[in-house]
């Protein structure tokens, strides 16, 4: 392990509080450990998000596959591949994220869905989760929303 | 110059890019996803981002040149670069994006160049930024040490 080094420093009380959000969400990035082998797609046109993404739910065991579009998204689903959850972005090429989820819940799945995007206000939000995900996130996806759904479809 | 003085140096200059809200702690975890077997992983995922964020910065700079503008267009380019920037911890990038996007939504042409101006120089300062840092984990790798792990106690 890399060694640390003090800083020295006197800790303000905000500082603090911000160490300790901070200690709790490496606490959140190494403890959970899954009992089932869960898996995942990621759908996000942008490639450093999705990679970011993916990486991260590799690091707690999860399976992933990543597209870059809805249509591609919509078609893997239709050909009959199961995910444990499903993490999607609002804005994406070809078929937005809105309609892509809309045509998944169509099909009657009715795993987990994440809606991971950058936008961030009340009426998106309100429409992202009509179209159907269960969940929405403004990026970037962090272990804080994370480790609980993963732990909830573990079952544990 | 000592191992020990370059990892402090370290130390010193990536406190000092939270400090100047450069970087947020997005960006430690990033760091904590690193390990033996992505040995590289940070400067993989930094050197991505720059190069789709050159990409988005080119087309934005086309579309507001166009007589008539697709804000829908540029919008969608700047909500990119809004969640990549955020996903990396690049949060003077994240912010000036969240800036250019109410210029969209009025559909504000000298709004948005405006604020294009202020994202791609807040892409290349933290550009900027990054590659210091690199090449100090450089210096500290070269010198047979290891990279010291940031707590953030300031």
């Amino acid at each position: 392990m890399a060694p640390t080094l003090p800083s020295g420093d006197q800790a303000s009380d905000q500082d603090n509080w911000d160490n300790g959000r901070l200690a709790r969400k490496r606490q959140l990035l190494t403890e959970i450990v899954l009992r089932n082998r869960l898996t995942a797609l990621v759908v996000d046109g942008d490639t450093t998000c999705r990679v970011l993404e993916q990486l991260l739910l590799r690091s707690y065991g999860v399976q992933t596959q990543g597209v870059d579009n809805g249509r591609d998204a919509v078609a893997l689903i239709a050909s009959g591949v199961k995910f444990n959850l499903i993490i999607i972005d609002m804005i994406l090429p070809v078929l937005n994220g809105l309609e892509a989820t809309r045509q998944i819940r169509d099909m009657g799945v009715h795993c987990k869905m994440l809606g991971v995007t950058a936008c961030s206000g009340e009426s998106e939000r309100q429409a992202f989760l009509a179209a159907g995900v269960d969940v929405f996130i403004e990026k970037p996806l962090d272990p804080e929303h994370l480790v609980p759904i993963l732990r909830e479809l573990d079952g544990q | 110059m000592e191992l020990v003085q370059i990892q402090r140096s370290l130390v010193d200059y990536t406190k000092s890019l939270f400090m100047e809200g450069f970087l947020d702690a997005q960006f430690l975890q990033l760091q904590q996803l690193q390990d033996d077997s992505n040995p590289d992983f940070v400067f993989e995922v930094v050197s991505l981002f720059f190069e789709d964020s050159e990409k988005l910065l080119n087309e934005l700079i086309i579309a507001l040149d166009q007589p008539n503008v697709d804000f829908k267009k540029i919008d969608s380019h700047v909500h990119q670069l809004k969640g990549s920037s955020s996903s990396i911890g690049a949060q003077r990038v994240k912010n000036a994006c969240i800036a250019f996007r109410n210029y969209c939504d009025v559909q504000n042409i000298e709004g948005c160049l405006t604020c294009l101006q202020q994202v791609k120089q807040e892409c290349y300062l933290v550009k900027n930024k990054f590659e210091t840092l690199f090449r100090l984990e450089q210096q500290i790798m070269a010198s047979g040490g290891s990279v010291p792990t940031i707590e953030l106690g300031f």
